[in-house]
């Protein structure tokens, strides 16, 4: 929610079953607007997301048949099962806010969101996301297992007939007023600089690490925490905003190297470790 | 005498193993160096066999630096090491290095010396990096050197100059030993202290309460004739002591780990103090006002 707010985009990851598509099928009908899922498979194309031109053989013209991605909600799902230039293809759209598709280029909805999720075991017949398109998303979710008092409730809730999804929570205007609202909330200069901190020590040399956090990833901890604090009913931003903010938005950034395998070494250890090592101000 | 025995070669196979270690560590702790100079030079392009001449190696950095470590010098192959002289000195752009090896050679012909290398994080890119000199060559001419001639060995000899220093040496032990003994003796017999665990680290500075709470009043009291975000930092910072809190905490994990036990009214202040402390700066009066009723409890 709070990623929807900062304007940004989702990546869930977690083992099957967990509800990752659930939840943005949730989402998408809590906020009201359009809703599209695509399921990506190995030999899904460009334009099976974005769109393509059509010859109309009655007019002798071009016609464009707009794709999935003309949606405020677009949940790509299982986004590593496509090759890399069909990820790709949600790039001008993730970051720009418009997909080209000929000569033509079309403004997507206002608001978009794309939800992505992403299962991590079977790495058979996936493709690991660019890096490119990684930093695109404002933040990765990791979707672990349920404790056993949640699995219970689970149970409770989804042991009989589903209950329907939420709707008219809030609506499309809602949420545009909610995004202005979190751009206006105040960020006091030390806690500015404990953002560009935190990103700055993702980049110092580390034996992990073989390369660091762009400065999207300041702005992103930046509208994260500001997202926060709107939820938080502030207009200001604490440390604890930003700290709560900086692994969800820095764990997808970072490019770990081989020893993280061969040691067996936990990455989220060690974004713990990096954001435990920034004094707070 | 055994049981010494045992343990000087424990504490012998400790300290080698120590600097090992040390060895192994500093060997592999690379520095951050903007490096603008590394290079090679001799001074005789041309020599004669047995001739010694100067190998200099020369390096510039940015950084203020004791010594230039990581160098891996040349192979010195076919040429013999006389004396080796190292130097740096401090310069307004950095420091400057000069290694300077008296060398000759054994044989004729052209010798190719080089590269020399440095291994260094350049503080450029932020990469390990090997940064190489040039390679020099010089030109030996000559008959090359005739190895010196050994006397052949003789084995009774040997045998008997090997007898003789391990005698002296057990001797030496001895005497060692009887004077230790001997000097223990004498020593007039005082109660041994009572064998004991190391005493604990000292517990973190701790501000005494009473300096602490004047401290906190005087704080307090500045805020109060003058709200502005500079004394509520102030004040955060005063309480942020007060509970214990590590640099990289947060008023979240403070609460978390229950760091205040018994300071309640402490984490209360603090809340309301960190509102001040970070909300717009038109709001600072007005959160100052807000929170001074938590401060003045």
């Amino acid at each position: 929610m709070y990623a929807t707010i900062a304007n940004g985009h989702v990546v869930l990851e977690g083992p099957p079953g967990l509800a990752k598509t659930l939840a943005c099928r949730a989402l998408a009908a809590a906020v009201g607007g359009t809703f599209k899922r695509v399921q990506f498979t190995p030999d899904l194309l460009p334009s099976d997301i974005v769109g393509t031109r059509i010859f109309d053989q009655r007019s002798s013209e071009f016609t464009t048949a707009l794709g999935p991605i003309f949606a405020n909600v677009l949940l790509a799902d299982e986004i590593n099962r496509a090759p890399a230039k069909v990820q790709s293809a949600l790039l001008e759209g993730m970051q720009e806010r418009q997909v080209t598709i000929g000569p033509q280029t079309f403004a997507l909805p206002d608001p978009f969101l794309v939800t992505a999720t992403m299962n991590p075991l079977d790495s058979d017949g996936t493709y690991a996301l660019p890096l490119a398109q990684m930093d695109r998303f404002l933040v990765k979710i990791v979707v672990d297992y349920p404790n056993i008092e949640e699995e219970l409730g689970i149970l409770e809730r989804f042991g009989g007939d589903p209950p329907p999804l939420p709707t008219g929570i809030a609506s499309m205007e809602d949420l545009r007023r909610w995004r202005q609202e979190a751009r206006a909330v105040f960020i006091e200069a030390r806690l500015a600089r404990y953002i560009v901190n935190l990103v700055a020590a993702t980049r110092a040399p580390h034996a992990y690490i073989d390369r660091g956090a762009s400065p999207r990833a300041t702005l992103a901890i930046a509208s994260m925490a500001r997202a926060r604090a709107l939820c938080d009913e502030r207009t200001f931003v604490v440390p604890d905003d930003v700290r709560a903010s900086a692994p969800a938005v820095l764990r997808h950034r970072l490019a770990f190297n081989y020893r993280t395998l061969t040691e067996n070494v936990n990455a989220e250890t060690i974004v713990a470790e990096l954001i435990g090592s920034v004094p707070v101000p | 005498m055994a049981r010494l025995a045992r343990r000087v070669i424990a504490v012998a196979a400790a300290l080698a193993a120590l600097a090992i270690v040390a060895g192994g560590a500093r060997a592999q702790t690379l520095v951050y160096l903007h490096v603008r100079a590394f290079g090679l030079s001799v001074d005789k392009t041309s020599v004669s066999v047995g001739e010694p001449f100067h190998l200099i190696l020369h390096g510039h950095v940015d950084e203020g630096i004791d010594a230039l470590d990581n160098v891996v010098l040349p192979n010195l192959a076919g040429l013999e090491d006389l004396g080796d002289e190292r130097r740096c000195t401090r310069t307004k752009s950095g420091t400057d290095c000069v290694e300077t090896l008296t060398i000759d050679a054994n044989a004729p012909g052209d010798r190719e010396i080089g590269p020399a290398t440095l291994s260094a994080i350049d503080a450029a890119s932020g990469k390990p990096r090997n940064f190489e000199s040039n390679i020099v060559t010089v030109h030996v001419t000559g008959q090359p050197k005739v190895p010196q001639e050994t006397p052949e060995p003789n084995p009774l000899t040997d045998l008997l100059w090997w007898a003789a220093r391990s005698i002296a040496f057990l001797l030496l032990v001895a005497i060692a030993l009887w004077a230790l003994i001997w000097g223990l003796r004498r020593l007039p017999h005082t109660a041994a202290p009572p064998a004991s665990a190391p005493p604990p680290p000292p517990p973190p500075a701790a501000v005494p309460p009473d300096e602490w709470e004047t401290r906190m009043r005087e704080l307090v009291a500045a805020l109060e004739r003058e709200p502005t975000r500079a004394r509520a930092v102030a004040v955060r910072a005063a309480l942020r002591e007060r509970v214990g809190a590590r640099d990289e905490e947060t008023l979240a994990d403070l609460v978390a780990r229950n760091a205040a036990n018994g300071h309640g009214a402490t984490l209360a202040a603090l809340s309301a103090v960190e509102r001040a402390a970070f909300c717009e700066e038109a709001r600072v009066v007005d959160a100052v006002r807000e929170a001074l009723p938590f401060l003045n409890r």
